[in-house]
């Protein structure tokens, strides 16, 4: 399960979505084009910035990267947006960096991929 | 048995403090984005940037000491980190590497205090004092603070234990949080945490916790790996320090733990 904040909340503004396709060109001498499509569907990407963590927030987000061997691992998204539940997402990064400043006082930066399934 | 060394407050760290867990993970990806993914454990990296300021001369000796020991980023030595649960499988009581009294008996999926229902109901069915308690490869001497949410229907007292100090605290039907901190004389490299219950007591457990330092912070979850590293090393050659009056040092420590070293 993808770690909740406190609040019950998956993001923090501000919340960033990517919506990616995959598109071939192929352009002839007079000018003309074909396209193919690569993906068989849109594949979404969530970036998820988060300030001001308590300790246990960010333990959650630590456990869940080393449960998931960063990448390597799937696991279940809902996107906050729309309450959508995309079934194979995995850590976009092999790495997991975050910056402790003061007490309850943490930050870091979640990147969630949808995989090709 | 050389280790990182505590300041005069008892703290490892001050903040900020960073922190980065690196993974390795092979790739196959096709062209249409299909992906065969292979993880490679024994890769793994964490790392730490602390920044001290204000330190004073003794405290920054400790640092030293342990940097000409190492001979810099040469040869390991155990670090506890500030930022986590020393102890492992923390909501997982029935692990191995906890180690309970042969009369002690475990119930997993009681309700605990922060709603969901990852405590256990710990029992001494016994007629002598039941210890669970779980070791960690730390020296002995740093401060630790071992902290853990217990109530309990019918019990009234319950032991923290801390290598061989132990201290009764009173418990009641509420969850509460109880905290134990202390420091051993001794210069063992290992130490045990953990609760001692009474014979016939049957106490509800959750969330025990051990830090190095004076207090407890919030709770925080660990699996199979808690925040000791016995193999961490400096990860550079080279230590910088800033003197900017008499007793006030300052100097940034970056640690790293490779599994694979």
């Amino acid at each position: 399960m993808f770690p909740t904040l406190k609040t019950g909340a998956v993001m923090q503004y501000p919340g960033k979505r990517v919506l990616q396709f995959s598109t071939d060109v192929v352009r002839f001498l007079d000018g003309t084009e074909q396209r193919y499509r690569d993906y068989a569907a849109v594949l979404h990407r969530w970036t998820i910035k988060l300030d001001l963590l308590d300790e246990s927030e960010l333990a959650a987000y630590d456990q869940f990267f080393v449960s998931n061997q960063g990448s390597f691992g799937t696991f279940s998204f809902t996107d906050p947006w729309d309450g959508t539940v995309y079934a194979n997402c995995s850590l976009a990064a092999d790495t997991f960096a975050f910056t402790v400043t003061g007490e309850m006082r943490g930050a870091t930066t979640v990147t969630v991929c949808e995989n090709r399934t | 048995m050389l280790y990182f060394p505590q300041l005069s407050t008892g703290a490892t760290g001050q903040f900020p403090i960073q922190k980065k867990l690196t993974a390795r993970t092979i790739v196959n990806q096709s062209v249409q984005d299909y992906e065969i993914k292979l993880a490679d454990p024994g890769a793994a990296t964490t790392e730490w940037q602390i920044s001290f300021a204000e330190l004073n001369d003794q405290e920054l000796a400790a640092l030293e000491v342990l940097f000409a020991a190492t001979e810099g980023r040469l040869t390991p030595f155990t670090f506890v980190d500030p930022t986590d649960n020393l102890l492992a499988w923390s909501e997982a009581l029935n692990q191995a590497i906890w180690q309970a009294d042969p009369l002690l008996t475990l119930t997993a999926n009681i309700a605990d205090p922060l709603g969901g229902t990852r405590a256990f109901q710990v029992s001494n069915a016994g007629l002598a004092t039941q210890i669970l308690q779980q070791a960690i490869a730390a020296p002995a001497s740093l401060e630790y603070c071992l902290s853990v949410y217990v109530r309990s229907d019918q019990s009234a007292q319950v032991w923290l234990v801390q290598g061989s100090q132990t201290n009764a605290y009173t418990i009641s039907p509420e969850w509460t949080r109880l905290a134990s901190a202390g420091q051993q004389s001794n210069e063992d490299e290992t130490i045990s945490f953990g609760v001692a219950l009474n014979p016939g007591s049957t106490v509800d457990v959750f969330g025990m916790q051990v830090e190095a330092q004076p207090a407890a912070s919030l709770y925080k979850q660990t699996a199979e790996t808690g925040g000791v590293y016995p193999n961490a090393r400096f990860r550079d050659d080279v230590m910088t320090i800033t003197t900017v009056g008499p007793n006030r040092n300052s100097c940034e420590m970056n640690i790293i733990n490779v599994e694979h070293l």
